[in-house]
């Protein structure tokens, strides 16, 4: 019944475009665009481009529409870890409160991070022997299939991230006499630039699919919204280091909760917690044909050893706690502080989260 | 899982089975979770309920969106004069309801959900309007929400 209704709705809505082209795009943004919401209830963007919270995606969709029609919004997310810094840039379209869609490129800065391993690369690969030892076997310069994707300096991974969400079941808002969840699926499509140097961190793949079911509710007598989340992945970091690891890529069901405390009509603090994998805990980085740690002496005699006591990566659960403020239906503003924990060979990574959202 | 999933559907149909009642405004809603036991004093009684409904009608009349609804089929003296009685009795007041049902009241109105959440909006800034806190604000919007499914026709 609710698939009948989208479709007539749809299919009256194409009506309606068509009819509009011919009498002029003023009836067709009248009868189309719409941001009937109550404010705040569209959520914010996550880090992927979804609607949500920060870091997981929930059954709400996107933007200010209600059922009635449509409305889109754009976000800018920041952040600022000790050895990274996160820029997430993107769009997302909600439609008749029904389905979204959603497109955001994510660009990972990893300041020092890699710059010393780029450095003793370069270095060993154009040292030839001596103090470099074995790891000039990992040189190969300007040989494509052991170029090990870091560079001497400013090292930057770049994802792609299509996003698609469907509202299956259920009122997050106005059920408030019943448990059931609003109930959405979605699917991430994330294609990760940086081939090279996911190969050197030992991930599987650089692109690949996830999906997800998220179940959200707002329980207004305590003022509370509560969001959970399936996600169905093989990601490492979300992907931003790849999917799978050197055992394969075997998807899992890791889960996210988002807990949101309303304090005022415009205003939540909350936090959320996602479990991450460990495709590639335990590994260390792979300079072409060499393990880095059999190059550890070789980065101790030239005097870089004491990047962060070890080249095994790790991979920690993320988290985070935060503030979202909402001006009005144009704007939000959410500030975080993310707790991200080991990101591939740098442990501690802890710091502030900026994301703005314009919608329109 | 499989069990919790299951468990959450079953707790949902059994809240929908006992909550029907709420329809024939003969009592407090029952939400999940409830309304705290003081929830009408947090309003001030009758008369902090007669304020919040006033000025939820100044803010309607101001909307453009929907103020011509109430301005063709409303009649704003007996809608306020319900409404007082109706809110009291969702948030557990001890007052009879005297008017029609939410379903027969706007049942030939087409109301969109875009203009029952123009209301709601117009409920918030009408509780900021008489101080009443966020918090008790939205006791009263938790008891009013489940009327969304009868109300809105379009
Ligand atoms: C939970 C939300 C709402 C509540 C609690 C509510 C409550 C009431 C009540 C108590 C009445 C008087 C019934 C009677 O005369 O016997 C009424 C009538 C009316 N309501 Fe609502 N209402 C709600 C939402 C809306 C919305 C969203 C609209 C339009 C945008 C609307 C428009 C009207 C109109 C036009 C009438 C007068 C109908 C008539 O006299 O024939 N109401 N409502």
């Amino acid at each position: 019944m609710v698939i009948k209704n989208l479709f007539s709705r749809r299919t009256a809505s194409a009506l309606l475009l068509t009819a509009a082209s011919a009498t002029g795009s003023q009836l067709a943004s009248a009868e189309l665009f719409n941001t009937g919401k109550v404010l705040a209830t569209g959520g914010v963007s996550m880090i992927d481009g979804a609607g949500g919270g920060g870091i997981t995606p929930w059954a709400t969709i996107t933007g200010y529409a209600t059922r009635d029609g449509i409305n889109g919004d754009v976000h800018y997310t920041y952040a600022n870890l000790p050895n990274y810094a996160l820029n997430s840039l993107g769009v997302a379209v909600g439609f008749w409160d029904r389905f979204e869609l959603s497109y955001t490129k994510q660009i990972l800065t990893t300041g020092s991070t890699f710059n010393t391993v780029g450095l003793v690369t370069d270095t060993t690969s154009s040292a030839g022997g001596g103090a470099a030892g074995e790891a000039t076997t990992a040189g190969g310069e300007g040989d494509e299939s052991t170029n090990p994707g870091i560079e001497p300096f400013n090292t930057t991974i770049k994802m792609d991230v299509y996003g698609a969400k469907i509202r299956v079941f259920g009122e997050a808002i106005y059920d408030s006499d019943n448990l059931i969840p609003q109930v959405a699926i979605g699917a991430f499509y994330k294609d990760n630039e940086n081939t090279d140097l996911l190969k050197t961190l030992k991930a599987n793949k650089a692109k690949d699919w996830e999906a997800y079911i998220s179940a959200t509710k707002i329980f207004f007598p305590i003022n509370t919204l509560i969001n959970i989340t399936a996600r169905y992945t093989s990601a490492n970091q979300t992907g931003l280091t790849g999917f799978g690891g050197p055992d394969g890529n075997e998807k899992e069901i890791r889960p996210e909760i988002s807990i949101a405390y309303l304090l005022r009509k415009d205003t939540a603090i909350g936090m959320e917690w996602a479990q991450h994998g460990d495709n590639l805990t335990g590994e260390s980085v792979q300079l072409g044909s060499v393990d880095a740690t059999e190059a550890g002496p070789a980065l101790q005699a030239t005097g870089l050893g004491g990047l962060s006591g070890t080249l095994t990566q790790d991979e920690s659960d993320w988290y985070d706690a935060f503030i979202a403020y909402f001006p009005s239906k144009n704007l939000s503003i959410t500030a975080a502080y993310a707790m991200l924990g080991n990101i591939t060979i740098t442990p501690e990574q802890h710091g502030f989260y900026l994301s703005l959202q314009a919608s329109f | 899982m499989k069990s919790t999933l299951r468990n959450i559907v079953i707790s949902g149909a059994i809240a929908l089975a006992t909550t029907n009642s709420a329809f024939a405004q003969t009592g407090q809603t029952r939400t999940l979770p409830g309304l705290d036991s003081d929830a009408l004093e947090q309003w001030g009684g009758e008369e902090g309920i007669r304020n919040w409904v006033e000025s939820l009608f100044y803010y309607i009349m101001l909307d453009n969106r929907i103020n011509h609804i109430f301005r063709e089929f409303g009649n704003i003296e007996r809608q306020i004069f319900l409404n007082t009685q109706l809110e009291q009795l969702v948030l557990g007041g001890d007052v009879e309801y005297q008017g029609a049902s939410m379903e027969a009241a706007h049942a030939d109105l087409g109301i969109t959900v875009t203009q029952f959440n123009a209301v709601v909006e117009a409920a918030y800034n009408a509780c900021e309007r008489i101080n009443v806190t966020y918090e008790a604000c939205n006791q009263l919007i938790a008891a009013l929400a489940p009327y969304e499914r009868v109300i809105v026709t379009k």
